[in-house]
C-alpha cells in the first residue's frame, strides 16, 4: 500500500517538475533521432544492395547476350574479355554478388555493418586478401562501437539519464528535510527508496524498451521476436545495473553532489576508461601487423607467384617449342598455367591472413575475457548480437562467402584446366549464393554468458544497496 | 514543584515495568556516541491528553529523546515505548501511533499543501477524501486560498500548519515536536499553541522539545528540564508561575 502511495507521489512530483519533464523530453528526442539515424543507415544499406543486385543482373544479361551473339557467328569484343573463357566468366566479369541482408534489428544497432562488408563480388580470384582488404582488421572495440544509433544511446547515454534520476533518490530527501517526515510514518527507507527507484526505472526502461519496440516495429524486427526479447532483456538488466549502483551510492550517507560525482566517475570508468584500457591491453598483448606490411607481404607473394608463373610458362615452352607460336592463341593452356599461379598466390596470401586472423582472434578473446569489467561492453555486445549487427554474424557471412567461393571455383576450374569453352547454358548454371541466417538458438547460446554476467553485475550493486538501505534508520 | 539532581530524583517515581496507559514512556533510556553520552538514564511518561515540554539548552538531549521515540536512532541503554510497544522491536507499529513535527517542516516544494497532506496521510495509512483534507488544513489554520498553492511559496508558519494537519489526518495517539515554534512570529506561535491545545483536548499525548519557557508554561501540562543528557528537573505547569519556571531553569543551568 505504501509502495503504491509513493509511486503515486512520484508521478505527482514528476508532473510538477518542468525541468525533469524537459529532460525526459530531451532524451525522448535523442531516442527518436537515434532511431531515425539507424533507419537511415539501413535504408542506405538496402539501396546499396539493390544497386549491386541490379548490377549483377545487368552483368549476367550482358554475358548471355554476348555469348548468344558469338554463337551466332559474331567475334568477341576483346580476346581478354571473351565470355567463353572460364577465367573470364568465372572471373571479375562474371562475378556473382554474395549479399548479407541487414540484420533483423539493424535499425536499432548499426553495429559493424558500417565497418564490415555486407556484400562481395565473388569470383575465382576471391581469396583471403579479399576479406582483409575489405574489412577493418584492427581495433576490436572500434568494431563493436557503432554510430549514433539506439544501441549507442542505450549503452553510453542512458546511464547518464539513470544517474540524473537516481543520484539523489535518498540524499535529496535528507537534504531537503522531507525524509524526517517520511520516516516518521510507518514505512521503511527500503520501501521509500525502492518505490521511488521503481518508478524512475519504469520511466527509463519504458523509454528504452518503448523506443526499441517502435524501432523493431518499423523495421520489421517483430519477425524475430526472440531477438527483440533478447534486446529488451539486455536493456532492462543494463538499466537496473545503473539504478542499483545509484541506490548503493545513496546508502553511503554522502551528499547529493558527492553521489553525483561518484556516479559520473563510475560512468566514465565503466563506459569509457575500462573499455579503452581493455582495447589498449589487447593491442599491446597481441599487436596486429600493420596494414601496409600486410599489403606488402601479399603483394610480394603475388609477385613471386607471378614470377613462378613466368618460369612455368618458359619451362612449358622449352618442353613444347612447337607451341611457342600458338601460345597467345592457346588460351586454355595459358589459363591453366595462370590458374596454377593464382592458386599459389592464394596459398601465400592465406598464410599472411592467418597470422592476422590469429592476432585478431586473440584481441577479441581478451575483450571477451575482460568484458565483465564493464557492463557497457556486455550490453553493447548483447545489443549488437540481438540486432544481427555483431561481429559473429559478419564472420559467419565471411565464412559462407568463403565456402561459396570454393563452390564457384569448383564450377570453373575443371574447364580452366581442360581448356573448356563456356556457353550461355554455363552462365545459367553458375552457382548461386544464398545467405543462410544463423539459427536463433546459436544467438541464444552466445548471449547467455553476457546476459548472465550483466545480471550478476546488476546483483553485485543491488544487493549491497538493499542491505545498506536496511541499515538506514533515521533522517540525519 | 519537584526538582531532581543527577544523584537523586526527588519526586519522579520510576515507571512500572509495564506501561500502564502511558502513550510515551522511556525507561532508563540512554544514547551514547562513543564516549559522548547524549542521553543518560531517562525515565519519562506522557499520558493521554498531556503536553510534556522538554526544556534545555542545545545539546541537552531533547532532540535525542525525540529521535529515540521515533526510532531514528537506536538506544544504547534502556527502552522507549509507544503505546506500550518497544520502539526497538516494533519500529513500524509504533510509528502508526506517532506524529512528528520537526523544527522545520520540510515538504515537497513543487506540490501544493493539499497534495503534501494527501501524500503523508496516505503514507500513514489514512485516506481521507479531498474534502476532508481541505477541512483538516483549514482546521490546522491554513488559509483556504493557500491550500492549492505550491508549498515552495509557504512561510515557515504555513508549513508548520501543514505539519499539524498531517498529524491531525493521521489521528495519532502521540505527537512529537522538536522546537516547533522556533522562528515563528508571536502570532503564529500563539496559533500553534492553540492548535496543540485542541489536540491535547482530544487526548493526544504530546512531547515537545523547546527553548521557549513561556510557550512551555502556556501550552504544557508538565515541564522537564534537561541538561547534558539528563532530566534534572520535572514539574507540573499548574503548580508554578512563569517566574518560578524561569528561576528553576536558570538554577538548573547554573549547576555545573
Amino acid at each position: 500500500m505504501a509502495v503504491r502511495t509513493i509511486l503515486g507521489n512520484e508521478a505527482r512530483l514528476l508532473r510538477a517538475d518542468p525541468a525533469l519533464l524537459a529532460g525526459l523530453a530531451l532524451f525522448g528526442a535523442v531516442f527518436a533521432y537515434a532511431l531515425l539515424n539507424g533507419a537511415a543507415w539501413v535504408a542506405r544499406q538496402n539501396t546499396t544492395l539493390e544497386d549491386v543486385r541490379a548490377a549483377e543482373v545487368e552483368r549476367s544479361a550482358a554475358l548471355e547476350a554476348e555469348l548468344a551473339e558469338i554463337a551466332a557467328g559474331a567475334e568477341p569484343a576483346s580476346r581478354f574479355r571473351d565470355p567463353r573463357s572460364p577465367t573470364v566468366l568465372g572471373g571479375n566479369r562474371g562475378a556473382r554478388t554474395a549479399v548479407l541482408p541487414p540484420g533483423p534489428l539493424a535499425a536499432l544497432s548499426v553495429g559493424q555493418s558500417d565497418l564490415r562488408p555486407y556484400y562481395y563480388d565473388v569470383s575465382i580470384y576471391t581469396n583471403e586478401q579479399t576479406f582483409l582488404q575489405n574489412g577493418e582488421v584492427e581495433n576490436p572495440l572500434n568494431l563493436m562501437v557503432g554510430r549514433f544509433d539506439l544501441a549507442f544511446v542505450l549503452t553510453y547515454l542512458l546511464p547518464l539519464l539513470v544517474i540524473a534520476l537516481g543520484y539523489s533518490v535518498l540524499s535529496a530527501e535528507r537534504e531537503q528535510g522531507t525524509l524526517a517526515l517520511t520516516l516518521s510514518q510507518p514505512v521503511t527507507v527500503r520501501a521509500v527508496v525502492g518505490a521511488r527507484l521503481l518508478f524512475r526505472a519504469s520511466i527509463v526502461i519504458g523509454l528504452g524498451v518503448g523506443a526499441s519496440l517502435v524501432g523493431a516495429a518499423v523495421s520489421g524486427g517483430f519477425g524475430t521476436p526472440g531477438r527483440v526479447a533478447l534486446w529488451c532483456g539486455a536493456v532492462v538488466l543494463y538499466t537496473l545495473f545503473w539504478f542499483g549502483l545509484s541506490a548503493w551510492v545513496n546508502t553511503l550517507g554522502r551528499s547529493s553532489s558527492w553521489n553525483a560525482t561518484a556516479l559520473v566517475g563510475a560512468w566514465l570508468a565503466l563506459v569509457v576508461v575500462v573499455p579503452a584500457m581493455v582495447n589498449i591491453a589487447a593491442g599491446l598483448l597481441h599487436p596486429l601487423p600493420s596494414r601496409v606490411e600486410m599489403i606488402s607481404t601479399a603483394r610480394e607473394a603475388s609477385n613471386e607467384a607471378v614470377n613462378s608463373r613466368s618460369e612455368l610458362l618458359a619451362r612449358y615452352l622449352e618442353d613444347h617449342p612447337e607451341m611457342a607460336g600458338a601460345v597467345v592463341a592457346d588460351v586454355a593452356g595459358t589459363a591453366a598455367l595462370s590458374w596454377a599461379a593464382t592458386v599459389e598466390v592464394d596459398r601465400r596470401v592465406a598464410e599472411v591472413a592467418a597470422r592476422y586472423d590469429e592476432q585478431l582472434a586473440q584481441q577479441h578473446s581478451i575483450v571477451r575475457r575482460y568484458r565483465i569489467l564493464s557492463p557497457a561492453l556486455l550490453a553493447q555486445e548483447l545489443l549488437n548480437d540481438a540486432a544481427g549487427s555483431g561481429d559473429v554474424r559478419f564472420a559467419d557471412f565471411d565464412g559462407q562467402v568463403r565456402a561459396f567461393a570454393e563452390a564457384w571455383r569448383a564450377y570453373f576450374v575443371p574447364s580452366i584446366l581442360s581448356g573448356g569453352v563456356m556457353t550461355s547454358e554455363a552462365v545459367a548454371g553458375r552457382p548461386v549464393f544464398t545467405y543462410r541466417p544463423e539459427p536463433f538458438t546459436g544467438v541464444v547460446g552466445r548471449a547467455t554468458g553476457p546476459l548472465l554476467l550483466l545480471l550478476l553485475s546488476a546483483m553485485l550493486v543491488t544487493v549491497p544497496a538493499i542491505v545498506g538501505l536496511g541499515a538506514v534508520r533515521g533522517a540525519a | 514543584m519537584h526538582t531532581m539532581t543527577d544523584e537523586s530524583r526527588e519526586t519522579v517515581a520510576k515507571p512500572e515495568a509495564r506501561a500502564d496507559g502511558a502513550v510515551l514512556e522511556a525507561r532508563g533510556l540512554g544514547k551514547a556516541y562513543g564516549d559522548t553520552r547524549a542521553l543518560v538514564d531517562l525515565d519519562l511518561r506522557v499520558e493521554r491528553g498531556e503536553v510534556y515540554c522538554l526544556l534545555g539548552p542545545n545539546g541537552a538531549g531533547k532532540t535525542t529523546t525525540i529521535n529515540l521515540f521515533l526510532g531514528f536512532i537506536a538506544p544504547t541503554d534502556g527502552q522507549a515505548f509507544v503505546a506500550s510497544l518497544d520502539v526497538a522491536t516494533h519500529d513500524r507499529e509504533t510509528k502508526r501511533h506517532l506524529a512528528y513535527i520537526p523544527e522545520q517542516v520540510m515538504l515537497y516544494g513543487n506540490l501544493t499543501g493539499l497534495e503534501n497532506l494527501d501524500y503523508f496521510a496516505a503514507l500513514s495509512g489514512k485516506h481521507p477524501g479531498p474534502g476532508r483534507l481541505r477541512e483538516i488544513l483549514e482546521e490546522a489554520g491554513l488559509q483556504s486560498d493557500a491550500v492549492e498553492r505550491r508549498v515552495s511559496g509557504y512561510s515557515k508558519g504555513m508549513r508548520q500548519k501543514v505539519g499539524i494537519a498531517i498529524a491531525i489526518a493521521k489521528e495519532a495517539d502521540a505527537l512529537l515536536l522538536d522546537e516547533p515554534t522556533s522562528g515563528l512570529d508571536p502570532k503564529a506561535s500563539n496559533e500553534f499553541s492553540a492548535l496543540l491545545g485542541r489536540l491535547r483536548d482530544r487526548g493526544v499525548a504530546i512531547l515537545m522539545a523547546t527553548h521557549d519557557l513561556f510557550r512551555a508554561k502556556e501550552t504544557g501540562t508538565r515541564v522537564g528540564i534537561m541538561r547534558e543528557g539528563r532530566l534534572v528537573s520535572e514539574m507540573a505547569t499548574s503548580e508554578i508561575g512563569h517566574a518560578d519556571l524561569e528561576r528553576v531553569y536558570l538554577e538548573r543551568m547554573g549547576d555545573s
